[in-house]
């Protein structure tokens, strides 16, 4: 479903995506990891189509990034991290703007958008009268969570979807992405929650400095590096690992 | 048992300084610096202020027109040039400095009383209205020496500078303050917003219409022939003062001095003393998740079913563009980021062709009404082109990541629903208005088909914007706005109105009008297809 050779972005001097490789099949959760500044963000843009590769090639669902370009965004769905929206659209104007831009029917668009609100417990009276700007950031996340489900795409990107979503939301959401995977759809999953990520996620893709350094199943990762939970393998890979006596030195500080 | 954290010393500045530091760091840069790195953030805040600083003192210079004039018409001039700058600055930043949503989860909760804080904003305001009011009467200081002041006048119009600046501040924010405690934060916003608007465009307007006045009366307006309707305008009020004390002394003048004294007094008293105290409860409620909701409804279904009538319905068949086309006009109508930076920006382009088509009037003869006609017509073609270079900018520029990550090949469809919103939205109505105002004016519907050629000439100026795939609506940060790449846009537009204008009035004249139409019609049709050919060829750029 995805195949990644050599992808690589530089921004000037700096490699931001470093000649990365790796093939998702259909139905599976992957979670996508690393620091910040790791390239995650960056991949993810390059793989929605957002931002040019500096070298590497890309196939989602059998269309080439660069070759065919409008095929691979119109089978993808993508959450950015910013969950940015026009504050200046109610709900339903903006859902349904999102959905004209994948030629998607006023009436079917808005069949689908009722059936997202209600799985999100949003009322439709919300959506259609209350500017966006108005909205709570958890509702504004559902409002993009919808957006970019809503033309049924068979790959769908992540970046930090809980970030706002209360603690049922959140279980909601875990929930609908297992869904969506054991129907074939394809989700890439970037998040520093890693022990969300362990429970939902097939397998991990754990980077740094835009290099790939894991690659594997959760718990065969865990249990080849004898960590004991996903979160210490991060931290033992990513030089986290001196994090624990640094804050018993900084709490040190407060004793004085 | 850890021990309590350590006390700040004395010597940390007080939090009034800091606050005022803070805010006007924070105006200076603008809030759609937000979310841009640091290498697209302003890089001097020194070097902006001093060239705004610097276009006031040019157009202050203005006042050396008036040279050897009474002070009065002198002092009224400047003043009403300063009321109009200070009100217009005033009217657009004080929602954003004072009621900032964003603000409360910062500063609310830290030890600083909500005096401290109103306090902090309102120096910032009046600091920075005395710097441009400073600017704008730099040359008059000069001027009303000359021009029949004595050397008091110079002191006596510093000291009616500083009032009016008062006085202006002191205005607008009462009205804020007004507005939260009668009509509560559900409509603070849209009455602001109104506000703002409405002040900003009568600023523009009245700042472009009122030097020609003042000329038309040959410079002379003078305090002891005026009617009671000078007693009305604030403007006047504070010339009364320089004119009182450095001009002609009059009694008329003293009444306008003792109420420019008054009302500032009173002004100052409410704003910053007596409603400062509603304050803190006016930040809080605005910053109200839970709120009533709003009615959109009719609003939403006037939009969705204009676009869904023929003719709109047939021009928005692309999907896309339909899109765009909502997504624009909703901006137009709803965002006040928007609409502040687009009506004003709009409304000088009325003012023009409405000063040629008075002269031309005003002068009696027919060349002047052929020429004046054509040239509005053509030089409303800035009304699209300065519109939709304007909605490019919003502060919610990253939510047109969404349009890169649809399956849309380039940004042309995008850019003709904008096209057609602002044709349709602003456009449109302006030409109503311009027709309307020649029929009133000259009586004769036979002169509106002067129009013509600016009609014609319309849709190629609103696809200029465009070329490149430039004209995507909301899509770039505020800060990133160029204004010296619209001074070109208009220069040329200007240049093309002027060429049009006079061919029009020639062919008019010489009973060869209609060949010039059919001639200008093919030119324009080459030039439209030509310009959407190039628009459908471009493709996204990487959005780095």
């Amino acid at each position: 479903m995805i195949s990644v050779i050599q992808l690589t972005k530089r921004f000037g001097a700096q490699t931001a995506v470093d000649g990365l490789s790796f093939e998702i099949p259909p139905g599976q959760i992957v979670g996508f990891l690393g620091p910040n500044g790791a390239g995650k963000s960056t991949t993810l843009k390059m793989l929605t189509g957002m931002i040019e590769p500096s070298s590497g090639s890309a196939n989602i669902c059998g269309f080439d990034l660069q070759r065919d370009l409008i095929e691979v965004k119109r089978h993808v769905g993508f959450v950015p991290e910013s969950g940015a929206v026009f504050e200046s659209l109610t709900g339903l104007e903006y859902l349904e703007m999102v959905a004209a831009l994948y030629r998607i029917p006023q009436n079917a668009a808005r069949a689908r958008i009722k059936q997202f609100i209600s799985f999100f417990d949003l009322s439709f009276e919300t959506l259609t009268d209350k500017l966006l700007g108005a909205y709570s950031k958890g509702m504004r996340r559902k409002v993009v969570i919808t957006s970019a489900l809503l033309h049924n795409p068979p790959v769908v990107f992540f970046d930090e979807p809980l970030d706002g979503l209360d603690a049922n939301a959140a279980v909601g959401f875990k929930a609908l992405i297992q869904t969506l995977a054991r129907e074939g759809k394809t989700i890439v999953y970037s998040s520093h929650i890693l022990d969300v990520v362990e429970r939902v996620c097939h397998r991990v893709i754990i980077i740094d400095r835009g290099r790939l350094l894991l690659d594997g199943k959760p718990d065969e990762l865990v249990a080849a590096h004898n960590s004991g939970t996903l979160e210490k393998l991060f931290t033992q890979l990513t030089g986290g690992a001196e994090l624990e006596r640094r804050a018993e030195d900084f709490a040190k500080t407060f004793r004085s | 048992m850890a021990t309590p954290p350590p006390v700040l010393p004395e010597a940390v500045p007080p939090s009034g300084k800091v606050l005022r530091r803070l805010f006007l760091t924070l105006f200076l840069r603008g809030r759609g610096a937000r979310g841009l790195n640091k290498k697209g953030a302003p890089k001097s805040v020194g070097e902006k202020l001093a060239f705004t600083l610097f276009i006031y003192v040019l157009f202050g210079c203005m006042a050396f027109f008036f040279f050897k004039q009474p002070v009065f018409a002198m002092a009224t001039y400047l003043h009403a040039m300063t009321f109009m700058f200070l009100g217009m600055f005033v009217a657009s930043s004080a929602g954003e400095i004072l009621f900032n949503k964003e603000e409360a989860d910062i500063l609310l909760h830290r030890p600083v009383s909500p005096k401290t804080m109103l306090w902090a904003k309102v120096r910032v305001l009046v600091e920075i209205s005395l710097w441009l009011a400073g600017a704008i009467n730099l040359a008059g200081l000069v001027a009303g020496c000359l021009s029949g002041g004595n050397w008091v006048f110079p002191i006596i119009h510093v000291f009616s500078t500083i009032l009016e600046a008062l006085f202006c501040t002191g205005c607008v924010i009462l009205v804020y303050q007004l507005c939260l405690r009668w009509f509560g934060r559900e409509r603070l916003e849209g009455l602001i917003t109104m506000a703002q608007v409405l002040i900003s465009v009568a600023a523009v307007v009245s700042g472009q219409i009122l030097p020609r006045l003042v000329f038309r009366f040959d410079h002379v307006l003078d305090v002891s022939e005026s009617s009671w309707w000078i007693f009305l305008l604030p403007p006047a009020w504070f010339a009364g003062l320089d004119d009182a004390f450095a001009g002609s002394s009059l009694p008329a003048s003293w009444l306008l001095a003792l109420l420019a004294v008054v009302f500032t007094a009173t002004v100052t008293w409410l704003a910053f003393d007596k409603l400062a105290d509603g304050y803190e409860t006016g930040l809080q409620t605005l910053n109200e998740t839970v709120s009533k909701l709003k009615k959109m409804r009719g609003q939403r279904r006037f939009l969705d079913r204009l676009a869904s009538v023929p003719p709109l319905s047939w021009w928005l068949r692309d999907p896309v563009s339909r899109a765009s086309f909502l997504l624009t006009a909703a901006y137009l109508v709803r965002d006040r980021d928007v609409k502040l930076r687009v009506y004003p920006g709009i409304a000088p382009m009325l003012v023009i062709p409405f000063v040629f088509l008075l002269q031309g009037h005003g002068h009696g003869h027919s060349g002047g009404v052929s020429f004046g006609i054509p040239f509005s017509g053509v030089y409303l073609g800035l009304v699209p082109l300065s519109g939709l270079q304007i909605l490019q900018y919003s502060q919610q520029w990253q939510a047109a990541d969404v349009f890169r990550a649809a399956p849309v090949s380039g940004p042309a469809q995008l850019c003709h629903g904008a096209r057609r919103a602002v044709l349709c939205f602003l456009a449109a109505p302006m030409v109503v208005l311009m027709a309307l105002i020649v029929w009133l004016l000259l009586g004769d519907i036979s002169q509106l088909l002067l129009f013509i050629p600016g009609l014609i000439a319309l849709p190629v100026f609103a696809l200029v914007p465009s070329l490149g795939g430039k004209g995507v609506p909301l899509s770039i940060p505020v800060d990133a706005a160029k204004a010296a790449g619209r001074g070109q846009s208009m220069i040329v537009v200007m240049v093309i109105a002027f060429a049009l204008a006079g061919v029009a009035g020639w062919t008019w004249q010489n009973g060869c009008f209609w060949r010039f139409i059919l001639a200008e019609a093919i030119v324009a049709a080459i030039l439209y297809v030509g310009l959407r050919v190039m628009l459908a060829k471009v493709r996204w750029s990487s959005a780095e």
